[in-house]
């Protein structure tokens, strides 16, 4: 198989077989390519193998001033010397003639025992051949050298005295190719283009992910022959409590809990007979004076349940499968695990064979289809079912049980004031916490933040 | 729902031979949750229909019938006597008409027992009482009392020591300064009569609903009890005491009977109730197929009593089980003494043909055309808030419909637009990167006898160079491929986006929503650096389909 590479790859290649080893300078000359291209092609071609990169740090020696001084007029010891090789001369004048430099150099002549000093006279005792670094001086001269060329006493003595070495470190990169690289025929693979190579972040538009699992639970439903009704959100007190055997003063229907429409009321709840009948089961069966200006109060739906009692009312089927899916409401404050809006799917079975043995297994259908296998049913309490249970499910991340579903079987004091004669089987719950499952989040409130960090980024399929 | 306490080794007494995990196991088949566990102790969560489960003492009958180790119902063991009457005075019908009560004698009474008395009363005080309204209970030392009672009126300077005081206070001080005072107060109204239990002495018993004298106070040291309990109905306080009387015998008390007399009171009869009910019904709504003994069998593991009549199970309920209304309560009662547990859930073959809701299918096709055009799909809240809905967006605000004392602030009115709450998104989104496009549909409400709701679409398109051509292709695009119409746009003016740069969007002649590029000034506010520009349609009058 032929490999890939990109035009930088094959121009650098082809101009280290040329030139085998090189810095990135030389490469750029010879490719013609930009630095940051250079750079680029090096590490691609590191990352596969194909180059080494020798990274080294070298010390280039030239002279500072003083030393340049001394390369073109002596060490300030050598000159000192050479004034007094002819004979002792006076201090004075040697401090003139010399300058600056006469002090270092009077100080290095008398520690060497190289002069002698007799009153205000300089007397030369010996005069060396080679003093200390004066070769070194004359070798660097006006040149760049690296350091391993210089001797290195010289060096040292140099460096002690100011300004006489400059010491530059220098990082360089050498590029050569490896031994498979160097066979690579780079003719042979013309053509193609670099499919490893990192691309630019794109953004996928999709469905929100809580609608993902509101579609795949509305599928599941029709695929287990259930049809979907709608309602509204906006309900009576009537359909929403009343109907459904809640009596009016139960706490469920207090402000606390339950959003009520500022100042608006229904004027038409029901039929004569549907509120006869419902206001008479009140009366009989919680002992209150039921009053119709109570259940005329409009809430925010509290359950998905107002909605299918109220098809049923109308319809009275003697055999249904229906479901219901929308948004409930609560009065509760916002937190990771409860939001005041949420989404519930509710089932319905009617007919003369729909039973709690039935209703179990509906259930354990339904969850196996979400992928839930390990369930249990425990009896629970609801106003409008009798018997009633809720499911609860293991939950493998958590390592418990946490609860789902609540079921039941309508109350004979609900069916029977608004005429549906036939067993109404009923269960559901919140969609979110499914979904908060699926999508492994701890805060419920991430599916109304519309946050496009997290809508962008999160896996469809979990 | 309430949560109470329980001790394992006190529930294991109570119970007899039972071991911790034979309780935990079984504490979920009688309706009750484990809350939390820690060590001995349990908290569990009740249903309010079972206040008989506000104490161990009761929570020990349903364990001892479902575990098998006591089954039947709880016979009340109450005692003639003539020593302890209370006569009712007429002046009491117009405030709080009804009073009933029981004597409990010879029972111990440790810091556990008070603790549980005391949890009861609050729970039955909050469920059936209806927070004291309905009806009220007040346990006192029966020994400090003297025989007969009166239940009466009294005025507001009325003075006695209230319970957990040491001072003399009129009811009047007592309504206005004393915790209960201030909470129970004004189930009295303004009435300048309040009803008041007063013994032979003229000591004062009872401030019913608000408070107990202090002489009558329950300590470890109390051997016997007076009971009482008002309410607006008799019955209901009757119910009320049934759960007091039961829950004091379990405890070890021995009950003896109060005669009540004067303005329709009568002596708290407390008795069980017959009811009957199909074995066909039971089978049939279970689902099982079980025989009049193990239906028998299973009812009394529910505490309850029956024997069968042919096919008729005719069934005996005590007094505190008044959560039961009719034979369908039964059947539940069979499903819990047979267990739960041993329920296999089957499935009936499907008979009926499932179907998708047309407009929920027709939502789902917009949806994906939207996708097909680059919007990302959003979700908010269809209950919103004055700043998002308005304020923010500089939109008019006279006919908003709110709900009444939100928890959350920003969930205080329904939206009657979907746009205002896409707007506020891109604000929380400047740092992601752009081209930002979103798409919502859902549900907006309107005042319209009393509310309409409708279904809208809203997209929004946020870039440096986003403009009203952009927006404007995808309307049409969406429309025309979604739906196969064809809309225009005429010119309009709208304060939620720029003159000159916004119009009305006409379908067959009417405007069915609004489109442009949105008001630099709403950019402004929520510090949006790109144009934005946007529209929303209204789709339930014209577009979707009803079939």
């Amino acid at each position: 198989m032929s490999q890939v590479f990109h035009d930088i790859e094959k121009k650098i290649i082809t101009s280290l077989k040329e030139t085998p080893i090189q810095t990135p300078e030389t490469l750029e000359k010879s490719t013609q390519l930009l630095p940051d291209q250079i750079r680029r092609g090096i590490e691609w071609l590191k990352l596969k193998n194909l180059a080494i990169v020798d990274e080294s740090k070298s010390s280039i020696i030239s002279l500072g001033k003083n030393g340049l001084d001394s390369f073109e007029k002596g060490l300030p010891e050598r000159r000192l010397l050479n004034l007094v090789k002819s004979g002792p001369r006076k201090l004075s004048d040697l401090q003139k003639e010399l300058g600056f430099i006469f002090g270092p150099a009077m100080g290095l002549c008398r520690k060497n025992n190289w002069i002698e000093t007799s009153s205000d006279e300089i007397i030369l005792k010996i005069t060396p051949s080679i003093l200390p670094g004066e070769k070194t001086i004359q070798q660097i001269g006006k040149n760049k050298l690296s350091k391993e060329q210089i001797d290195k006493i010289d060096l040292t003595e140099l460096l002690k005295r100011p300004d006489f070495i400059v010491e530059d470190i220098i990082k360089s990169k050498k590029i050569s190719l490896t031994a498979s690289a160097k066979s690579i025929d780079i003719s042979n693979t013309s053509g193609a283009i670099d499919v490893e190579a990192e691309v630019p972040e794109i953004f996928v538009a999709r469905t929100h992910p809580l609608k993902d699992t509101i579609d795949e639970i509305r599928e599941i439903f029709v695929t287990l022959g259930f049809s979907e009704i709608l309602g509204n959100m906006t309900q009576s007190s009537f359909w929403n409590f009343d109907a459904l055997f809640t009596p009016q003063d139960h706490p469920a229907r207090e402000l606390q809990d339950t959003f009520f429409l500022d100042g608006i009321s229904a004027k038409k709840i029901g039929t004569v007979e549907q509120i006869r009948k419902v206001s008479d089961s009140h009366k009989k069966n919680w002992r209150y004076q039921w009053d119709i200006n109570e259940a005329r109060k409009m809430v925010l739906r509290t359950h998905t349940t107002c909605v299918t009692i109220k098809h049923l009312a109308e319809n009275k089927p003697d055999e249904a499968r229906i479901f219901s899916l929308g948004r409930v409401f609560r009065n509760e404050k916002v937190s990771y695990k409860h939001l005041v809006e949420f989404n519930q799917i509710e089932g319905i079975v009617v007919g003369k064979d729909a039973n709690l043995r039935n209703l179990m297994g509906i259930q354990r259908e339904f969850y196996k289809r979400i992928g839930i296998t390990k369930i249990k049913f425990w009896p629970t309490f609801f106003p409008y079912t009798e018997p009633s249970l809720q499911t609860m499910v293991y939950n493998e991340k958590l390592g418990k049980w946490i609860e789902l579903f609540g079921m039941g079987i309508f109350r004979p004091e609900v069916t029977k004031p608004l005429g549906i004669t036939k067993p109404v089987l009923a269960w559901g719950g919140g969609i979110e916490r499914i979904a908060m499952l699926k999508y492994d989040l701890d805060d419920v409130r991430e599916f109304y933040n519309n946050n496009l960090g997290w809508l962008r980024s999160n896996t469809k399929c979990q | 729902m309430p949560v109470i306490e329980l001790s394992y080794s006190r529930l294991q007494k109570l119970i007899g031979k039972v071991s911790k995990k034979q309780i935990s196991d079984s504490l979920p088949f009688l309706g009750l949750d484990i809350e939390s566990e820690d060590k001995d102790l349990v908290r569990i969560e009740y249903s309010p229909n079972r206040p008989d489960y506000s104490t161990d003492y009761g929570v020990a009958l349903g364990l001892q019938g479902l575990l098998g180790i006591k089954t039947g119902s709880v016979k009340l063991a109450i005692k003639k006597s003539k020593n302890y009457r209370i006569s009712v005075k007429p002046t009491v019908s117009k405030i709080r008409p009804f009073v009933t009560g029981i004597i409990a004698k010879n029972g111990k009474i440790d810091d556990k027992t008070i603790k549980q008395l005391m949890t009861m009363q609050e729970d039955l005080h909050f469920g059936i009482g209806r927070k004291r309204k309905k009806s009220s209970i007040g346990i006192h030392d029966l020994d400090k009392i003297s025989f007969p009672l009166i239940y009466t009126t009294v005025s507001r300077n009325h003075k006695f020591i209230p319970l957990n005081s040491e001072k003399v206070l009129s009811i009047s001080e007592i309504i206005a300064d004393t915790e209960t005072g201030k909470d129970y107060g004004p189930l009295l109204g303004q009435s300048s009569q309040v009803p008041i239990i007063i013994d032979t002495n003229e000591k004062t018993v009872s401030f019913p609903p608000i408070i107990n004298a202090a002489i009558t106070t329950v300590t470890t040291k109390t051997k016997n009890l007076f009971v009482e309990v008002t309410g607006i109905n008799k019955d209901d306080a009757e119910d009320m005491l049934s759960v007091v009387a039961t829950i004091l015998q379990s405890a070890g008390f021995t009950l003896e009977h109060i005669q009540i007399s004067g303005a329709k009171n009568s002596s708290p009869k407390l008795q069980e109730k017959k009811m009957i009910v199909d074995s066909s019904l039971i089978n049939q709504t279970l689902g099982l197929n079980l025989n009049t003994s193990k239906i028998i069998s299973s009812l009394k593991k529910s505490r309850l009593n029956a024997l069968s009549k042919g096919k008729n199970i005719i069934c005996t309920i005590p007094a505190y089980r008044f959560d039961i209304f009719g034979p369908m309560d039964l059947v539940e009662e069979v499903a819990l003494g047979y267990g739960i547990q041993n329920f296999e859930p089957t499935i009936s073959p499907s008979q009926t043909l499932g179907q998708i809701n047309p407009i929920s299918f027709q939502l789902k096709s917009l949806n994906q055309t939207m996708i097909g055009l680059g919007f990302l799909e959003a979700l908010n809240s269809s209950l919103s808030s004055k700043r998002v809905l308005y304020d923010m967006t500089n939109r008019d605000s006279k006919n908003i419909i709110s709900v009444l004392d939100s928890k959350s602030q920003e969930h205080t009115i329904l939206r009657d637009s979907i746009l205002p709450g896409l707007i506020e998104n891109l604000s929380r989104n400047i740092h992601e990167s752009y081209p930002q496009k979103m798409f919502e549909t859902g549900g907006i409400f309107n005042l319209d006898n009393p509310v309409s709701e409708k279904t809208n679409l809203s997209a929004i398109i946020a870039h440096k160079d986003a403009n009203f051509t952009e927006i404007k292709s995808v309307l049409q695009t969406v429309l025309k491929i979604g739906f196969g119409i064809e809309i225009q746009t005429k010119t309009a003016v709208n304060s939620s986006f720029e003159d000159g740069h916004c119009a009305n969007i006409i379908f067959n002649g009417n405007t069915i929503g609004i489109i442009g590029e949105i008001n630099s000034k709403i950019i402004d506010n929520y510090k949006i650096r790109v144009p934005v520009v946007g529209f929303e349609i209204s789709l339930s009058d014209s577009i979707l389909k009803f079939i």
